[in-house]
């Protein structure tokens, strides 16, 4: 077997980088079929798929040029956080509004209003939040056998997610356990994030420290989620999630909020999202938030990157 | 190692490429080949196979489980109305799709322990037409050595071909003037990155 590595052009080589070429390394010396990048690549994936897909707010039109900066560009305080400490600070008191739930301190009050909706069916635990508050604490496991620094009843939740009882939750378990308002199951891609986010092991699961953590993040992206679902529709439609980026302290268009409802939207749920696709959203946008920040050492808004500073920076950020 | 042993890791890629021989290349397996193979994998009898049926049918070689953001990425690729997994049409491709990958990968992992080393995978990614520093190759192996080895597993090794494969496109749809460099806006570069990620 031999791999045959020529095949790209001199122009593109002369730009200082290049996108895989096609066609040559193939041991039976085949094009990938239904190469979907312009450039030839590596196996390919089904026809069409990436190519065209141009970004969904469209402002390809205006890119290289030197708008002004759009005044205070990007979020002061991010939101719900990522574990670990990798985002800065958790939710302070800014949100307003949230007849005295503020995020951040969800499950030590009481559910904020509307929490009912997302109330209790059975199996389904992070659908009881609204209803659980009432009396956990009778059902709950003697305090011997939580871990320490677990909340206890994280820990509960943790032994009726954790189906096969063997001390780690994975992506199945986890992805049984979550529903969105509509009964629909969590994405597998919001799923996959949160273990990558809380699974310190690597190992794709995680343990009960890890979903304590969990557990309080899904608590507080649920307290926000309600809060700013203003109709009570059980999703957040494109002017809830504008409404919501520039509270949580983003400066972005409405065009972009609405491009991300329908990035991620789904068919189903023509536009609006779910708890899982919010999360997801606030998520990456918090990362990738970061990544330009880190870039933008000027806070000008606008930042000039080369390919590998650009890959190099989202790569990092990349949940 | 042995030469039994080498033979024993060489198949443990894809499980479900078992029966898959280098003189089918260039004839493409036939359907009740790959129909067999879809039923196997399809544990629960359901017409679809799932992420973790899938992930269950794959080997990557070191005795992990199969990387499921890689999984994700490809039935993603393949499931075209978005149901969460793919049917037997869809299946072949997917097929397909990983046994070409584990074919390059294979030419880089000369002793077929499952890892590419740095060296190897600056090799593979020169291959692909990639020109990159020695200082990005430290970042792809601590961002893709899920294993903690220092190197890159078959599945983590396909995860980020699609990950620069996909970044590199972006990038080069708004590099129009083609000089290697961009200038974006805070929007614009979220709109790059949430397309990729």
């Amino acid at each position: 077997m031999r791999t045959d590595v020529d095949g790209h052009d001199a122009r593109t080589s002369s730009t200082g980088y290049q996108g895989p070429t096609g066609g040559g390394y193939f041991p039976g010396g085949q094009p990938p079929p239904g190469d979907p990048y312009r450039g030839g690549a590596p196996p390919g994936g089904p026809g069409g798929h990436y190519g065209g897909t141009a970004p969904p707010s469209g402002p390809g039109s205006q890119y290289g040029g030197s708008a002004p900066p759009p005044g205070g560009h990007y979020p002061g305080g991010p939101t719900p956080r990522a574990p670990y400490g990798s985002y800065g600070p958790g939710p302070g008191g800014q949100y307003g509004g949230g007849g005295g739930a503020a995020p951040g301190a969800t499950y030590g009050g009481g559910a904020p209003a509307g929490g009912g909706q997302f109330g209790g069916a059975p199996g389904t635990p992070y659908g009881g939040y609204g209803q659980h508050h009432g009396g956990p604490y009778g059902q709950q496991a003697p305090a011997g056998n939580i871990p320490p620094g677990v909340d206890p009843e994280a820990f509960q939740w943790f032994q009726s997610v954790d189906t096969d009882h063997n001390g780690s939750i994975t992506l199945k378990e986890l992805k049984q356990a979550l529903v969105n308002s509509n009964w629909s199951a969590f994405n597998d891609e919001t799923c996959l994030m949160m273990i990558n986010m809380f699974d310190k092991t690597k190992t794709g699961k995680i343990d009960v420290f890890g979903f304590s953590a969990l557990w309080t993040f899904m608590q507080q992206w649920r307290a926000l989620f309600q809060q700013f679902d203003r109709d009570r529709s059980g999703s957040i439609n494109t002017n809830e999630l504008h409404q919501a980026l520039c509270q949580m302290g983003y400066n972005l268009s409405p065009q972009f909020a609405q491009s991300l409802v329908s990035r991620y939207g789904g068919r189903e749920a023509q536009g609006a999202v779910q708890l899982d696709r919010f999360i997801q959203v606030c998520t990456q946008l918090q990362s990738m938030t970061q990544a330009f920040r880190e870039k933008d050492t000027a806070m000008t808004g606008n930042v000039r990157l080369s390919y590998e500073d650009f890959l190099s920076s989202t790569i990092v950020r990349l949940m | 190692m042995n030469q039994s042993e080498r033979t024993t890791q060489k198949q443990k890629y894809p499980r479900m490429a078992y029966q898959y021989r280098p003189s089918q290349y260039n004839t493409p397996p036939d359907q009740g080949f790959l129909w067999n193979i879809f039923q196997r994998v399809d544990k629960d009898r359901s017409g679809s196979i799932s992420d973790t049926e899938l992930q269950q049918a794959l080997s990557n070689g070191t005795w992990t489980p199969f990387n499921p953001v890689t999984v994700r990425s490809i039935i993603s690729m393949f499931d075209r109305d978005n149901k969460g997994g793919v049917n037997f049409n869809e299946f072949s491709g997917v097929w397909k799709y990983i046994t070409d990958w584990q074919n390059i990968f294979r030419t880089y992992d000369r002793d077929s322990s499952g890892l590419i080393d740095k060296n190897e995978l600056k090799q593979a990614l020169a291959g692909f037409g990639y020109r990159l520093s020695d200082q990005f190759y430290d970042i792809l192996i601590q961002k893709f050595d899920r294993q903690r080895k220092g190197q890159v597993a078959f599945d983590d090794f396909i995860q980020c071909c699609i990950v620069l494969q996909r970044l590199t496109d972006v990038f080069r749809r708004y590099d129009t003037d083609q000089d290697g460099w961009i200038q974006v806006s805070y929007e614009q570069y979220l709109s790059m990155v949430l397309n990729v990620v």
